[in-house]
């Protein structure tokens, strides 16, 4: 299938599942973003009667939905990272006992500050995207998860299975209910800042690194500019 | 050891046996009182401790303002509320905002009802046991009861022989159990308790009666201000608006919550005049030889005012609790007040746990400083052990706070001189006619009955007030105004970089200041000086003692042992040691 | 030992029959069958009313206060009838060593068989220093404390002070304010907490009449709070809801919106996160709650709710990143930062991939 010219070789990276995930995983925290944040400081009041209007009850179920979205999108994520090829399993396992792995992350850190000239070429991901996606991403998901539902679940009640699981442990670690919304609140921030970086990098990547990048993420191939080796 | 003369003309003589009784029950907080007793059975020399401490102006520095009130209303949960005032009013004064007449009549009606409510809770369930003796009851003649019950108050509807009878039924069995429950261990043969059984009855009955109403009074605060006790409170006016014509009514005032409003006030009037007020005469009929405790109050009084008439006006002219100062029991002289002035009000630390820098003396209240230092290495007993306290050296947790170098009581009883001086005509027409009532001269108001009548006085005063504010609160809407907050400075953004202020208010127990100062938008230094601060303080610099401590002395205790004189003149104030030290 | 019922009745002159019909007749009165008569009886021979010491630490005594509250059933009748209040401050007879014997001789006669109400909490800070800053009969009022809750069948922590630790512990908590359960060799009796500050009166009262009618604890929650009361928030049975379901706020003091009823959410209230019966049993016999007259719930129930930021702001202040910041300055912040890095970023290598291209020319 691939079309290999001197200079442009291809690799079948990210099968249909990951890409699927990625872009469903981008729309959902979209939307729990917008609606989280009107959810902690609403839109200007409606007049008129309360029964004509349900704008707080659409942005929280919007923010609910997306939210079990995000939840069963990173459950099967999860599960192509047991099943999918290497590259799936990427972001849950950085390898961080590899001195080779640490080098890549210190050659990949020189090219952002300007002093290495060029990056490597990597099939799967860059070392640096990999520790970057692994702590702000994959943990921030945990994060976001496990407070978003241990909310969820003080809404549906103690008998609830949200309760249960998480409210009933996560609410006394951190306190209180107001801790849990404060940290929750602020896990967004942390997961928009790697949004921010992340599609920054995309872009830059995909001009000025030796690979694709964006197409990558669309087709599942990757493309390289030159077929020097490293 | 020696005898001490000190400023304010107490000789204190510490020779006999020091009694200690801690703690001092059936007060706010936790006390601890010595004294010295001579073989004639007379107290020569009087030692009050405030023992326990919380550090709230610690805690508050650096917070929003506009939190304050609700900080501070924690100072107290049994005069809840007038912190919260108080700590409004400073912020309101230091950033120069005006309320709306309407929150001025519903924080009023408020403040009335915490009068009335903390009077008559402290006279039946904290002090009514220092002079009513509930086993003596058991004695009483039902019959006799209830003609001495239609004698004192004709109105009273609870008299009948059976109604007495069912509730000394009632008694005697509870007796009966053994399980004496809060009367145990009292100090029931004691010869000071004077009452013939029949009254005793009366009073015990009435103590159950005003058990069962107190809840009531206190309604008005959960209708405006939504939970009693520690009911809410706004800088700027107050949290409840009215909504007299509109949908979503609910959500505010409205003719059916004034209205509950409005009965309640009637009740609370009914209850004061034809239970509490009747019980003080009757009750005073018996005790009236026992004019022990007078202590400072036929010297030096003070008393800051406060309800006022018109919203955002606290001149001493339109307030309707008298403001002024008596120094040396010259009620021909009444001296203005000035709480901004450094030089009148300041605290004194050298019998206090707290330390001052080096060369300081005393501190008015905007420069104040809380700096614990507890320090009983003088005392008898170990540090954590304490057997006798040494009034010498630091000895408890309140200040001392002075008027112009004077120690002051305050309180009912100072703000009653403080009226009849000035010939406030209400408070004078109630004293005139108690006086005569009970056949003594005008000497007797100076103690601890006087205190003790005096609060049961202004608890009838307070009832009167609360319908003209309702009334007035209605009139305001009717005319058009239905404000309760006006919004202004309500931005921080909108605030000075600095400014300082006090609020001020007549607590139950008397006289009560907040001092603020504000910097960028924050807490800079907040400080409490409180009606049992200035009663309960220990010595100062120059050695006068307070007002607790002035009231024990000369008494004469029937049995040592058991401290019942002690507690009857330390109870007339009502002390509050949570409010004390703060 | 300690006169029951059946002890004072006999004294009283009643015999062994007429307290036996007098069972079987409370038994009938109660609808129940004749076959109770007996636990009734048994009850009544072999039960007194249960002791309850009430304890008193640092506080403002305003759960005392919201206590005396109750209407139903009346404080006069918990106390008369239902209970043994042997030692309570503020309100017994006795005084100085007479009153503090009494803790003595309860422990001596119902030894792990009373109950142990705590209201405030000590400071511990003030006593490993080698102050005091809450003294009874001159000693720390742990060493009470601790006395009476070794012997103690069970501890109600009454208020958020002995609950959580409340106002005194605020920050910087200059007395060391510990929660009752959080100080240290206290014993092994359960801890009941009933948070609020105050509670509800009626919550006070049915906590204790639930122990004596049932001769258990309620059940808790995690936390140690009994479940029948603190298991909702004030936003789930808020009669504003409508209001907040529909976005519909009060956006400043006495506007519209609050003449309305509108939800205080955006005045800053913490009915979302806070567990109390405030919008269900309501206050003072059921009369209204906090929001019911206008004033966003300040979440007095909670642990430390004190220190979560302004009371009027929706989002709580996070100290860690500096004096007053919350959650959306601290992440704006933080945005702000990288975005600007990230624009630097990209002119940089928009400059720099120009010059390369310079160069390969
Ligand atoms: C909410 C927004 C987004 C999130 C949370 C997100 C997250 C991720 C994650 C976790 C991966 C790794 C996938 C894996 O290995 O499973 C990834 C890869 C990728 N994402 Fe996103 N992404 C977001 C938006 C975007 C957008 C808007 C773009 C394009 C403009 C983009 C472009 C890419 C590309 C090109 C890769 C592959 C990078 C590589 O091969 O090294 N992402 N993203
Ligand atoms: C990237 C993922 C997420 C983001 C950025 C996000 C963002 C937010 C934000 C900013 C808030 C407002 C917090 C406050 O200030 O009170 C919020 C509230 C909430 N979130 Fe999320 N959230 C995410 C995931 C989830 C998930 C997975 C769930 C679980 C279903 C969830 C459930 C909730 C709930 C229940 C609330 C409280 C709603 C309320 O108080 O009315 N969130 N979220
Ligand atoms: N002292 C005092 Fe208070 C009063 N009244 C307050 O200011 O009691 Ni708690
Ligand atoms: S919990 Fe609140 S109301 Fe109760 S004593 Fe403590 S400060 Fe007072
Ligand atoms: S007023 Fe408070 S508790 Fe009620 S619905 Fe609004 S946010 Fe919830
Ligand atoms: S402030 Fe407290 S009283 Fe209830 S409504 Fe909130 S929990
Ligand atoms: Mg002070």
């Amino acid at each position: 299938m691939s079309t290999k010219t001197k200079n442009e070789q291809s690799v079948y990276v990210y099968e249909v599942p990951i890409r699927l995930w990625h872009w469903i995983n981008a729309l959902a925290i979209t939307v729990l973003a917008i609606t989280g944040y009107l959810i902690g400081s609403p839109l200007s009041s409606l007049s008129g009667e309360a029964y004509e209007h349900f704008l707080m009850g659409y942005i929280r179920f919007a923010h609910f939905a997306a939210g079990y979205v995000f939840v069963i999108g990173f459950i099967g994520r999860i599960y192509w990272a047991f099943v999918g090829n290497s590259h799936a399993k990427q972001i849950f396992l950085p390898p961080i006992f590899s001195g080779k792995f640490w080098s890549e992350v210190w050659h990949e850190m020189k090219w952002y500050l300007f002093i290495a000239k060029e990056p490597k070429k990597y099939v799967g991901h860059n070392p640096m995207a990999i520790i970057f996606m692994h702590v702000m991403l994959v943990w921030g998901t945990f994060f976001m998860i496990f407070t978003g539902l241990a909310l969820y679940g003080e809404g549906a009640g103690f008998d609830s299975w949200q309760y249960s699981w998480f409210s009933s442990w996560i609410i006394p670690l951190f306190g209180q209910s107001q801790d849990v919304h404060t940290f929750h609140h602020l896990g967004m921030w942390v997961i928009l800042i790697f949004v921010m970086m992340h599609v920054y990098v995309a872009f830059r990547e995909d001009i000025m690194s030796r690979q694709t990048l964006i197409s990558t993420m669309i087709s599942g191939w990757r493309t390289f500019k030159d077929n020097r080796k490293d | 050891m020696s005898i001490i003369q000190t400023p304010n003309g107490y000789t204190l003589d510490s020779s006999g046996t020091r009694h200690v009784v801690d703690p001092v029950t059936r007060i706010e907080g936790h006390m601890r009182a010595e004294v010295n007793i001579n073989s004639d059975n007379i107290i020569t020399n009087a030692v009050s401790s405030g023992t326990i401490w919380r550090g709230l102006e610690v805690i508050l520095k650096g917070r929003d303002p506009r939190d304050a009130w609700a900080f501070v209303q924690r100072i107290c949960g049994v005069c809840t509320g007038t912190h919260a005032l108080t700590s409004v009013r400073s912020v309101e004064d230091a950033l120069g905002i005006n309320i709306p007449e309407n929150a001025n009549s519903i924080r009023n009606i408020m403040q009335l009802s915490l009068q009335i409510h903390d009077h008559l809770v402290h006279f039946y369930h904290l002090h009514a046991l220092d002079w009513v003796n509930p086993v003596n009851a058991l004695k009483a003649d039902p019959k006799a009861t209830s003609a001495l019950q239609q004698q004192v108050s004709p109105h009273h509807p609870k008299s009948s022989p059976g109604y007495f009878r069912d509730v000394q039924n009632r008694l005697k069995k509870f007796i009966a159990s053994g399980q004496l429950g809060p009367f145990k261990n009292g100090y029931w043969t004691n010869p000071a308790y004077l009452l013939p059984p029949e009254a005793d009855l009366m009073a015990v009955t009435h103590y159950l009666e005003a058990l069962d109403f107190q809840k009531e009074i206190m309604k008005t605060r959960t209708i405006f201000g939504g939970k009693d006790t520690h009911p809410n409170w706004t800088v700027g006016g107050v949290p409840c608006p009215i909504n007299m014509d509109d949908t979503g009514a609910v959500g505010a005032l409205n003719m059916a919550s004034l209205n509950q409003v409005h009965q309640i006030i009637k009740d609370t009037k009914t209850f004061v005049d034809n239970v509490y007020i009747p019980d003080i005469l009757a009750i005073g009929q018996f005790y009236k030889g026992w004019l022990y405790g007078g202590g400072i109050s036929g010297s030096n009084v003070l008393a800051y005012g406060d309800i006022p008439d018109r919203a955002n006006d606290y001149s001493a002219g339109n307030l309707m609790m008298p403001q002024g100062a008596i120094i040396n029991g010259k009620l021909s002289e009444v001296h203005p007040i000035n709480l901004r002035d450094p030089n009148e009000i300041q605290e004194f630390v050298p019998h206090s746990w707290y330390k001052y820098p080096n060369g300081v003396k005393g501190l008015h209240p905007w420069e104040g400083i809380t700096d614990p230092n507890f320090d009983v290495s003088s005392a008898k007993g170990t540090k954590h052990n304490i057997e006798e306290l040494d009034e010498a050296a630091k000895y408890s947790w309140i200040k001392a706070p002075r008027w112009k170098g004077h120690a002051m009581e305050v309180g009912p009883l100072a703000r009653y001189i403080v009226g009849y001086a000035q010939g406030h005509e209400y408070f004078t027409e109630q004293i005139n006619y108690t006086l005569k009532t009970l056949d003594v001269p005008l000497e007797a108001l100076f103690s601890t009955l006087g205190r003790t009548a005096a609060r049961a006085l202004e608890a009838q005063w307070a009832a009167d007030q609360q319908l003209y504010f309702f009334e007035k609160l209605m009139k305001n809407i009717k005319n058009g105004d239905s404000t309760t907050h006006g919004g202004e400075m309500w931005d921080p953004n909108d605030w000075p970089a600095e400014a300082k202020g006090v609020g001020f208010s007549e607590a139950p127990r008397g006289a009560l200041g907040h001092w603020i100062k504000i910097k960028d938008q924050k807490i800079e230094n907040y400080q409490c000086v409180v009606p049992t601060t200035w009663n309960g303080s220990p010595r100062d610099e120059a050695g006068n003692i307070g007002a607790f401590e002035a009231s024990m002395m000369n008494t004469k205790v029937e049995v040592p042992e058991e401290p019942v004189e002690i507690l009857r003149n330390i109870h007339s104030f009502d002390p509050c040691l949570a409010c004390s030290t703060h | 030992m300690t006169e029951t019922f059946y002890d004072v009745m006999r004294r009283q002159g009643i015999t062994r029959r007429s307290f036996l019909k007098f069972c079987s007749l409370t038994a009938a009165a109660m609808g129940l069958s004749p076959a109770y008569a007996a636990k009734i009886a048994d009850a009544m021979e072999n039960k007194p009313r249960i002791p309850v010491l009430w304890l008193h630490g640092l506080e403002c005594t305003c759960c005392s206060e919201s206590f005396i509250r109750s209407a139903h059933p009346l404080a006069k009748d918990v106390i008369l009838s239902m209970i043994s209040l042997d030692y309570d401050d503020t309100i017994m007879a006795a005084a100085g060593h007479q009153a503090e014997a009494i803790i003595e001789e309860t422990i001596e006669k119902y030894d792990g068989n009373f109950i142990l109400a705590c209201e405030g909490n000590p400071g511990l800070e003030q006593e490993n220093t080698g102050g005091m800053s809450c003294i009874i009969a001159g000693k720390p009022y742990t060493e009470q404390l601790r006395y009476a809750a070794k012997h103690a069948k069970a501890i109600i922590s009454w208020g958020s002070c002995a609950s959580w630790g409340c106002v005194q512990a605020a920050s910087p908590n200059p007395t060391g304010a510990t929660p009752i359960h959080k100080v240290p060799d206290l014993g092994n009796a359960p801890i009941i907490k009933v948070p609020g500050c105050p509670p509800i009166a009626e919550v006070m009262t049915a906590v204790i009449t639930y122990m004596l009618t049932f001769e258990r604890l309620p059940s808790l929650d995690r936390q140690g709070r009994p479940k029948m009361f603190y298991s909702q928030r004030i936003h789930d049975k808020c009669y504003r809801r409508g209001h907040f379901d529909a976005g519909q706020f009060v956006e400043k003091w006495d506007d519209e919106g609050a003449r309305k009823g509108y939800c205080l959410y955006k005045m800053g209230c913490k009915g979302p996160t806070t567990y109390n019966a405030c919008s269900t049993i309501r206050w003072n016999g059921g009369l209204s709650f906090p929001i019911q007259a206008g004033h966003p719930c300040i979440g007095c129930s909670e642990d430390g709710f004190w220190d979560k930021g302004g009371f009027y702001n929706r989002l709580s202040g996070i100290n860690q990143f500096g004096v007053e910041e919350n959650a959306d300055k601290v992440g704006i912040g933080a945005a702000t930062v990288v975005g600007g890095a990230i624009a630097a970023h990209a002119a940089i290598s928009a400059l720099k991939r120009s010059q390369n291209k310079g160069d390969q020319a």
